[in-house]
């Protein structure tokens, strides 16, 4: 792929991703074929702002778990209230770095 | 989720609950108001799962149907504290990973379907979320 691609995707895409995954994304969509574009642009990536978000309203039923893809957590977090409100609330703080990571696997998927 | 971190994470909330249980069980009646729930102590009203604990000192003592009216969570909670710990020590013993394996089926499996199980299954704990405020647990 181009790179003008490959840097017109990271700008757009970089803060859905950990810092520290960002070079190792570049060097294999550089790496990657041109057809792959479409896929790579259809991943369905998550904010993880919006996710936070979520978490800090409706992180007591899971719905932030659910909305990234762990679902197994989610119910457990639906099931316990939110681990008696102490898991919610550790969530508020784990679930930006746990959304970039689902991110990352999503992506890693086409790469 | 990896294996192992499955693996620890369940045993750790399995313990704290056996030890949260066997504790609750040696409190002296009357019994003491103190509830680790953060949403009750914040806001004075109770959460969803409050009165799961309530509920399973009830089903300790053979009172089911007390234990479904006080807090249906209770039941679930009781069956997965008697058959998750069998499963793990069966897994840990004959070092096979059918707890890990079954986990992620449906992990899978919910994903698949999951708008038509995650509407119910919220809908269902707002629901007792409600009734649990209308009991006052």
């Amino acid at each position: 792929m181009d790179s003008q691609k490959v840097d017109m995707y990271l700008m757009t895409n970089a803060k859905f991703f950990s810092p520290a995954h960002i070079n190792f994304i570049r060097e294999r969509l550089l790496a990657a074929d041109d057809s792959k574009w479409g896929l790579i642009n259809s991943v369905d990536v998550k904010d993880p702002t919006t996710v936070l978000i979520v978490s800090i309203f409706v992180g007591y039923l899971g719905i932030d778990r659910f909305m990234i893809g762990d679902t197994g957590l989610g119910i457990g977090k639906l099931l316990t209230g939110g681990g008696c409100g102490i898991w919610a609330l550790v969530d508020w703080f784990l679930i930006q770095d746990a959304t970039r990571q689902k991110n990352m696997e999503k992506l890693q998927m086409y790469l | 989720m990896s294996g192992n971190r499955l693996y620890l994470s369940v045993s750790l909330l399995l313990s704290v609950g056996y030890f949260w249980l066997g504790w609750s069980l040696m409190q002296p009646e009357p019994k003491h108001n103190f509830t680790p729930c953060l949403f009750k102590n914040v806001t004075g009203i109770a959460c969803p799962s409050c009165g799961t604990t309530r509920s399973v000192l009830l089903i300790t003592k053979g009172h089911l149907q007390e234990a479904a009216l006080t807090n249906p969570l209770g039941l679930l909670a009781a069956i997965i504290m008697l058959t998750l710990p069998a499963w793990l020590l069966y897994d840990f013993f004959r070092r096979e990973k059918t707890f890990y394996n079954n986990y992620s089926i449906a992990e899978r499996f919910i994903n698949k379907n999951k708008k038509i199980i995650i509407p119910i299954t919220v809908s269902l704990m707002l629901g007792n979320w409600i009734w649990n405020i209308c009991k006052g647990l």
